[in-house]
């Protein structure tokens, strides 16, 4: 395998943050955070999965559409510029998954979505195995691993002084090929997993959808959206227009985009009035079963990545796996 | 008989004597963590439990559960219940006078299962049983809710001395543009997931002045500015009303102590006004009522 | 977004309103043109397919195609006046510019249509994407068995295309029934909902494919009432509106269940929809 020495790898992210955006695991009061960093020193290593995932480093929490200029009856518009080259280190596998399932909406299947595609267009995705899963992880249940590298441009595992490395794509091979690596003999040592069961199918979860219990797990949801905000591949979103600054005599705006959540009341709530999913049950139904059943059916791969953070976020502890488990309980 | 027994057989009753439709308490999940409960058969009663875990403020499904907007995954309507038991600790039941003084349902409708409360522990609703209590509960001066239709367990006959509240006198004493500076840097961490006010028994308004449509108040960008306007102008709200739960705090993901705001603001209020939310079903002072008359053009 | 040849699905085409009529109550028919040179020219659109206008510094939203390329260069949008979007497009004056995206959505299959008898049941504005099948039947009446129109409202007030009811009743094998829930002083026609009116005129579902519209609860009963009267799901058809923000399948809120009503819609057959409609009730 080849090594690189941990001296050489911060020297080597150091050199990243200076040429262009670095961003990757991060101590902060409330937890580690992916965040752009300056100096490798600020790097979190021992972290487990950061509190968010890196969705928004591909897909903003807000961002501009397009810019509008208004002059009496006339209308200009502008185009927003494209995306700067930022490179995503110490990415976890579950949160590589999750950048890979959102290009499956956004890239893969047409019509492509520009902004989404500028940004990942120039994103290097360098990711850190992690050594063992969490209390609340469950990649191996979605058909992943902790130290699946598949997603990734190029993997790092660490064994303390030196970390083992591979590249994945061309480009991850380019981003490595002047690094001093040090060939080793042996292999990495795989890291320590729990086979994590108890999600029904595809199937399963579509036939679910008349029973009762949606409604009863409902009760006990706060509709407070958590689950979404925190999830990797969770990516819908609101458009509006909203004033900007004017000079006199003009009105300019931006269009501007916004994560949303199908949890929240009034998500599909029309101006008319009509809202199809009022009640709380119908909404949980509708997230769970767009994770495994609506998102594959239009675009490949299940929403989830077993990252657990929405078992972690929940407040009143809706488990995905535990409705999961109950409903292929009574399918069988 | 453990007050989880006593919690349990109150259930029972209410619900087996067609008292109450429906209870709000607590059981715990299958990984052990608690969590909020809603039963409706006398049968179901065995999974209340009462433990130091139980920190959720439950008067927050209150409302819903009497308008029988809950307990649905379709357009069906469902009959909501004529009256609801709910398992408080002292700072719910305040909250529930305060939604008594707003109108939210009638006294009536609730019938309070009250717990003399020895305090949460810090990690509930999944904490370690060596953990201590959470600072809150170390500056609490109840033992006994204030509003309840029965009691349940034995409230000390002592209360300790009460933990100083040293993170809100550190932000009361600083000057004012490093308080700002501090408050602001917080604000600017939020990623507006709202998960604060949906935990919020008090954030009950239909639609949020800070999520309408038309952007009236506040825009739909994930920006320092709107995040500012959203938790300044919601501890505005609160003042007067919030009864520090401290659910907002313990579901904010990205760790904004805005429990310690709405603690300053109660604090404000209190000193002012002499008015603590929830002691008394009354109105909030800071909190102004328009009637029709009034709010004509 | 972009398309194969780079241009951004998300950037509206310019365009200017040519007309503004009242139509209705809180409804006009608007009539848009693409400003001389924007480039790409609005694509040739079928009936079904839908666009999304802006009302620049409010926002867009999605409506009907209610014209045809056929009979002209000028886009035609039905919009009842209900929310902020629709708000700012009433209150545009003609001359004023505003944004088309589109045509977005699949069509009617109307080659499939050809030498079958429709009914078409528009219900309030839900009639707008069905008046493109109308006028296609029409500029084509040969090619169409029997025409049955059900137009119905909740009052005469909201009844769209009265100007034209004339010249459908005027074609040959054309029948327009009219009903409204509420009538007024000068209605004489049927009064009763939608279902009621169906009872009355009592479609034979030989050799016949149904196309409705309307607001939800009027499909859901008027689409078991048709499958009552002997309607397979293959026959009847429906075209529905969510709330959208795309149109291109991406913001993923339009589903309806594993559907989604920008791409896969709006225009549906019973027989792809089977129980979801209860989800978008």
């Amino acid at each position: 395998m080849k090594t690189l020495s941990r001296e050489n790898l911060n020297l080597w992210l150091d050199g990243l943050a200076a040429q262009h955006a670095l961003i990757a695991p991060h101590l902060e009061a409330p937890g580690v955070f992916y965040r752009p960093v300056q100096r490798a020193q600020e790097i979190a290593w021992e972290a487990g999965r950061p509190v968010l995932s890196a969705k928004e480093f591909l897909f903003p929490p807000s961002e501009r559409l397009l810019k509008v200029e208004k002059r009496g009856p006339d209308v200009r518009l502008e185009a927003s510029p494209s995306a700067a080259p930022q490179v995503i280190f110490g990415l976890r596998p579950c949160d590589a998954r999750g950048i890979r399932v959102l290009d499956t909406a956004f890239v893969d299947t047409p019509p492509i979505d520009s902004r989404y595609a500028s940004r990942r267009e120039n994103t290097l995705l360098v990711g850190l195995a992690c050594r063992s899963m969490g209390a609340s992880c469950f990649c191996t249940a979605v058909g992943l691993a902790p130290d699946d590298p598949r997603d990734m441009d190029v993997m790092f595992s660490d064994r303390g002084a030196t970390l083992a490395v591979q590249a994945l794509t061309p480009r991850g091979e380019a981003l490595i090929a002047n690094l001093p690596l040090v060939e080793e003999l042996g292999e990495v040592e795989p890291a320590s997993r729990r086979e994590v069961g108890g999600l029904p199918t595809a199937e399963a979860w579509k036939e679910s959808y008349s029973d009762a219990r949606w409604a009863k797990h409902g009760e006990r949801c706060l509709s407070c959206r958590l689950c979404a905000y925190v999830c990797p591949t969770c990516r819908c979103y609101d458009v509006r227009d909203e004033a900007l600054p004017s000079p006199p005599g003009e009105a300019h705006f931006e269009r501007l985009r916004a994560w949303d959540s199908c949890m929240r009341e009034g998500y599909r709530l029309t101006a008319g009035g009509h809202n199809p999913r009022a009640a709380s049950g119908s909404r949980l139904r509708n997230r769970l079963l767009c994770k495994f059943v609506y998102y594959p059916h239009q675009y490949g791969p299940a929403a989830c990545t077993g990252c657990g953070r929405c078992l972690d976020a929940c407040p009143v502890n809706l488990d995905l796996l535990e409705i999961g488990g109950a409903l292929q309980e009574a399918a069988q | 008989m453990s007050i989880s027994e006593a919690m349990q057989s109150a259930a029972r009753d209410v619900l087996a004597s067609g008292q109450v439709q429906r209870v709000i308490g607590y059981e715990t999940g299958p990984h052990g963590r608690v969590r909020p409960a809603i039963i409706d058969r006398p049968e179901e009663a065995e999974r209340l439990v009462w433990s130091a875990d139980c920190t959720h403020n439950l008067t927050v499904y209150l409302h819903r559960a009497l308008t029988g907007e809950n307990g649905r995954a379709s357009r069906e309507a469902v009959a909501p219940p004529a009256r609801v038991a709910i398992v408080v600790k002292p700072c719910d039941s305040r909250a529930i006078n305060v939604l008594l003084a707003e109108h939210q349902f009638s006294r009536e409708q609730v019938f309070a299962i009250g717990m003399a409360c020895e305090g949460m522990r810090q990690g509930a609703p999944a904490s370690a049983p060596e953990a201590t209590l959470q600072a809150r509960c170390l500056r609490c001066r109840e033992r006994v809710p204030v509003v309840h239709d029965v009691l349940l367990g034995e409230p000390p006959s002592a209360l300790p001395e009460a933990l100083p509240d040293e993170a809100l006198a550190h932000v009361r004493d600083l000057p004012p543009a490093e308080r700002a500076a501090f408050w602001l840097s917080q604000f600017d961490r939020c990623i507006r997931c709202y998960a604060c006010r949906q935990a919020c028994p008090m954030c009950n308004c239909p639609t949020c002045l800070f999520e309408q449509e038309d952007a009236l108040w506040v825009g739909m960008r994930i920006a320092p500015s709107e995040k500012r306007t959203f938790h300044l102008g919601r501890a505005l709200h609160l003042a007067g009303r919030c009864v520090g739960c401290n659910e907002c705090e313990r579901v904010c993901p990205m760790g904004i102590p805005i429990g310690l705001l709405n603690r300053h603001l109660a604090e404000t209020v209190e000193s002012l006004y002499g008015h603590r939310a929830g002691m008394q079903p009354v109105l909030s002072p800071v909190t102004g009522m328009l009637s029709a008359e009034e709010s004509a053009p | 977004m972009s398309t194969a040849d780079g241009a951004d699905p998300m950037y509206p085409l310019l365009g200017r309103l040519v007309s503004s009529r009242d139509m209705g109550r809180e409804i006009k028919l608007l009539g848009v043109k693409l400003l001389n040179g924007t480039q790409p020219r609005f694509p040739a659109y079928a009936p079904g397919q839908f666009a999304f206008l802006s009302a620049f510094g409010i926002g867009e939203a999605p409506f009907g195609l209610a014209s045809t390329t056929e009979r002209g260069e000028v886009l035609e949008f039905a919009v009842q006046r209900l929310g902020s979007v629709t708000t700012g497009l009433h209150e545009l004056a003609e001359g004023d510019a505003l944004g088309v995206r589109g045509p977005l959505g699949n069509t009617f299959p109307m080659e499939a249509f050809q030498h079958k008898n429709l009914l078409v049941l528009g219900g309030g504005i839900g009639g707008a994407p069905l008046r493109p099948v109308i006028h296609s039947v029409l500029d084509h009446r040969q090619d169409y068995g029997q025409l049955t129109i059900l137009w119905a409202a909740r009052h005469p007030s909201l009844l769209i295309f009265r100007d034209e009811y004339e010249s459908w009743r005027a074609a040959p094998h054309t029948e327009l029934h009219l009903t409204v829930d509420e009538a007024d002083a000068a209605w004489d026609h049927h009064v009763g909902l939608m279902t009621d009116l169906v009872r009355q005129v009592a479609p034979s579902a030989a050799n016949t494919v149904a196309i409705t519209c309307g607001p939800p609860i009027m499909i859901y009963h008027v689409d078991k009432l048709l499958s009552e009267l002997g309607f397979a799901p293959e026959q009847r058809y429906v075209t529905l509106e969510a709330r959208m923000h795309c149109g291109l399948g991406k913001c993923g809120r339009c589903n309806m269940g594993e559907l989604l009503v920008c791409r896969d819609g709006p225009v549906f057959s019973m027989a792809q929809v089977g129980n979801f409609l209860e989800s978008y009730l």
